[in-house]
């Protein structure tokens, strides 16, 4: 193509975009003029964006873990992290915690919650990788993946007869797959305000305690992965499997410690979830997988830090449009930017372009 | 003979497991009908693969598993009459009932088993018989259920709905290996293009029968539009790209409800010049536009209409069930025929390796997108004929586990056979929604009258009562079914035969292909 068609062809697509974009939330003078009114609401939108953004990280990062060393899309991770939150109610109501308990009480279940939340998805995820995946690590590419997917099923039907146990465990409610409410355990107290800053922004508590824990768990994987033996074992088996094993590295125990870290990461997300959103569903393991497994790709899968930047991406871009565009168009958004990044960027963005191997 | 005996057995085991099931679930002239079906397939299996050289020879052995599974089914009968029944508070069947069925119904499959065993020894018209058997089989269901009185047929044309859905999906992944796990959207775009082009919503009132042709068109426009982003994407980006394209769609339908259009520069001029009326609406300029109807979906929805049937009614389920029936046939041998053209050929050549295929000649491009087409035309024919069937569409009905679930049909059922996907197909919507809603009525009925009053346990009770749903773990079931078949069949029930070399060939390991040239050379 010439320069000037392609210049035209560039032209005609942003007035179609232009022409049809309203219809899905994109006006663009509208949303100019809101930015513009209150320039306090972006900035407000953006650290929404980017707690979300790190709760979808940290699921990210289980889907990369695992397609950067055994290259399966392990479809039951969203589901794992839906169980992790289910585990954490579960254990916040053995402790009897109720609405705006106090930190002194909530904070050694919470603690608990965490632990425990972690263990338990570390472990299912371990005894998955045992039973559902490591028999199908010699057959074709797509064993493992319908694999997945029917553990994936199983997951979330575990989570609608958890959902169920209303006899034995108290918050679980009437109905099995009603939403279920977690109890509000960080406080509100806005940390601006209390700095004496003079602004409609608002950053809680709640807010710093997500991200914190966010950043602790991310920063500690990376230094993990990075230097540590194991980690270092993790990554040689990632880059090539029969080498790592010819240098003494056991390949199974690798791949084993490979789900139960990401399994600890989904149990984490979903304590931190649920606090931060209050509710606990058996079909949010779907969205959320959904959109990790999006943010995974979108970094190029298999790539820590790129998970890291997806995830983030991803929870700014669905902030802003859930503000700017419409939020029932969302996830249409979302989807039509990955769409449109893999079109250009077929790795994603950090991935490298892998080059077909003849 | 022993030796025979046993293999009849084993041979009988999962039929008879199927028809001892079917019978203990639904009770009565079930008996008789499923004993009719899985006759004849009996028949048929117990002559497979190997050479009858008379009819005499395929009649005997057509007997023996005939009955076998006649004897299965008469265990089922008693078991249901006299122990189930009571036990789910209904009244145990009359001896001179279950006489009747205990012997109509070993008889009917008796003889089914026989007839098609006998035809597996016609030597040279061996195949035409056993399809016109089959044929007369499918031709004349519809009666014996309302002989019967079973009402299968309801699920049954849902079952074929789903068989064509997964037929097309078959073509891509299946034939041309391209994973997609967003087929649903192509079923939603084909039954929204028939509820647009054949409901007031628009009004636009056309005749089904060109409607359902600009559907299957308008399907496979969208595979090649969703396939031109796709095709340098390698297989897991393109598994993710179709995912996000499945979840786009219905979106859409969702929200087209208040569609206004203006001129972009217009607006966006009118706007800086603080002039708003500047703005040339071109779409929705009084009221905006709605499409789609949001989540209430688009309703009613015009039916097919024929000379001498008239209007096809819901209440009626003939004309739909032959309608289904010759689009599900004729998909079948439009399918058939692709697969053995140059086409055909070309999409295995991709699935192979796709670099060779290339070096080859073969157009990538072209080959891809007309393998994401041809399986949405099918979809689309198949959208089309549900939004007709149901004369209303929602935007819930196609989402992401409508596509998984076609998926594992196609995977069910061997990847890339035919015969294995119709069975795949059968197999789980059959399951779903024929077996799973009646087991859950009879064990609601067991739990009730013969278990909880035992139960002293008031929160064990309490329990039981809700959570012991075969509905409820539904999900369950389904999953464990992927799990297990992965790992006991990877290649499905009835394995295309190129597949299974593929995957039983023995490799040394797992670890893909070296990269280093210094250790290739060492080599």
């Amino acid at each position: 193509m010439k320069r000037w068609q392609r210049i035209l062809l560039y032209l005609a697509v942003a007035y179609v975009v232009l022409l049809l974009g309203p219809i899905a939330g994109f006006d663009l003078p509208r949303i100019v003029g809101a930015i513009a009114q209150s320039p306090e609401v972006l900035i407000q939108q953006l650290l929404v964006g980017l707690i979300n953004g790190a709760i979808i990280a940290i699921i990210a990062l289980g889907y990369t873990l695992v397609y950067g060393i055994i290259e399966l899309i392990n479809f039951a991770h969203g589901d794992l992290y839906m169980l992790g939150a289910f585990a954490s109610l579960t254990v916040i109501n053995l402790f009897g915690l109720e609405d705006g308990a106090s930190l002194a009480t909530a904070i050694v279940p919470m603690l608990l919650a965490l632990v425990i939340a972690g263990l338990f998805c570390g472990g299912l995820n371990l005894l998955t990788e045992r039973y559902a995946y490591r028999p199908l690590r010699n057959s074709s590419r797509l064993a493992p993946l319908i694999s997945a997917i029917g553990v994936s099923f199983i997951f979330q039907n575990l989570g609608l007869f958890w959902g169920g146990l209303k006899s034995f465990i108290p918050g679980m409610g009437n109905n099995a797959a009603a939403p279920k409410t977690f109890p509000d355990l960080l406080p509100r107290t806005d940390l601006l305000q209390a700095l004496g800053i003079q602004t409609s922004v608002a950053f809680t508590v709640k807010d710093l305690v997500v991200l914190v824990v966010a950043a602790v768990l991310m920063v500690g994987l990376h230094l993990f992965v990075q230097y540590t033996r194991p980690g270092k074992a993790m990554r040689a088996t990632a880059q090539n499997p029969m080498a790592a094993r010819i240098m003494g590295i056991n390949v199974d125990q690798i791949i084993a410690l490979t789900f139960v870290l990401g399994g600890i990461l989904a149990g984490s997300a979903g304590l931190l979830v649920a606090l931060y959103n209050n509710t606990v569903v058996f079909t949010m393991g779907f969205t959320a997988g959904l959109r990790a497994f999006t943010a995974a790709v979108l970094g190029g899968i298999g790539n820590i830090i790129g998970a890291m930047l997806g995830g983030v991406l991803i929870g700014v871009l669905s902030a802003l449009s859930d503000q700017y565009l419409s939020s029932r168009w969302t996830n249409a958004w979302v989807f039509a930017v990955l769409v449109i990044i893999l079109a250009f960027r077929p790795g994603g963005l950090l991935g490298e372009n892998v080059q077909e191997k003849v | 003979m022993a030796e025979r005996a046993l293999k009849v057995l084993r041979l009988s085991i999962a039929l008879g497991l199927i028809a001892a099931l079917t019978v203990l679930v639904f009770g009565g002239w079930s008996s008789s009908v499923i004993g009719w079906l899985l006759g004849a397939g009996a028949g048929l299996m117990a002559c497979q693969r190997q050479s009858i050289p008379s009819p005499k020879v395929g009649a005997r052995l057509g007997l023996e598993a005939g009955l076998v599974l006649g004897g299965w089914i008469l265990l089922a009968l008693v078991l249901q009459g006299l122990v189930l029944r009571p036990a789910a508070g209904q009244p145990a069947l009359a001896l001179p009932q279950l006489l009747q069925y205990a012997l109509l119904a070993p008889v009917i499959t008796t003889v089914a088993a026989t007839v098609t065993g006998a035809v597996q020894g016609l030597k040279q018209y061996r195949q035409i018989a056993t399809w016109i058997l089959l044929a007369l089989i499918l031709l004349i269901f519809p009666w014996i259920d309302q002989i019967a009185r079973t009402n299968w047929i309801a699920t049954v044309i849902q079952i074929q709905i789903f068989v064509m859905l997964a037929l097309g999906l078959n073509i891509v992944v299946g034939y041309a290996g391209l994973l997609d796990l967003g087929y649903a959207a192509f079923f939603a775009i084909g039954a929204y293009t028939t509820g647009f082009l054949s409901s007031p919503q628009i009004n636009l009132q056309w005749n089904f029968w060109i409607v359902i042709w600009i559907a299957a068109a308008v399907a496979a426009l969208a595979g090649v539009i969703l396939g031109a982003p796709t095709l340098r994407l390698r297989g897991d980006y393109l598994a993710i790209v179709t995912l996000g394209f499945g979840e786009i769609v219905p979106v859409l339908f969702r929200n087209l409800t208040d569609i206004q259009i203006y001129e972009p520069i217009s607006k966006i001029l009118g706007s800086i010049l603080g002039r708003p009326e500047m703005a040339i609406c071109l779409v929705g300029c009084d009221k905006p536009f709605n499409l789609t109807g949001g989540e209430a979906g688009i309703n009613p929805i015009g039916r097919p209409y024929l000379p001498i049937v008239g209007t096809f009614q819901s209440s009626n389920y003939l004309p739909w069930y032959y309608l289904i029936l010759l689009l599900v046939v004729f998909a079948v041998f439009m399918i058939g025929r692709l697969r053995n053209s140059r086409l055909g050929r070309a999409w295995t050549a991709i699935r192979e390796d796709e670099l060779a295929a290339s070096a080859m000649g073969i157009n990538l491009v072209k080959t891809k997108l007309l393998a994401f087409a041809m399986g949405a035309t099918f979809s689309g024919f198949a959208g089309s004929f549900y939004a007709a069937y149901i004369s209303a569409i929602f935007p819930s009905v196609f989402d992401f586990s409508v596509s998984v679930i076609i998926l594992c049909m196609v995977i069910l059922g061997g990847l890339g056979n035919m015969t294995g996907v119709i069975l795949g197909g059968i197999i789980i919507m059959g399951a779903d929604r024929l077996y799973l809603p009646q087991l859950a009525l009879v064990l609601k009925g067991v739990l009730s009258t013969s278990v909880l009053p035992n139960v002293a346990n008031p929160a064990l009770k309490d329990f039981l009562a809700t959570s012991v749903d075969p509905i409820q773990m539904r999900l369950l079931l389904f999953g464990l079914t992927l799990v297990v078949m992965m790992i006991v069949r990877p290649e499905g029930l009835v394995p295309d035969a190129m597949r299974q070399a593929e995957l039983h060939s023995p490799e040394p390991d797992s670890v893909p292909v070296v990269e280093d040239p210094a250790v290739e050379a060492r080599s």
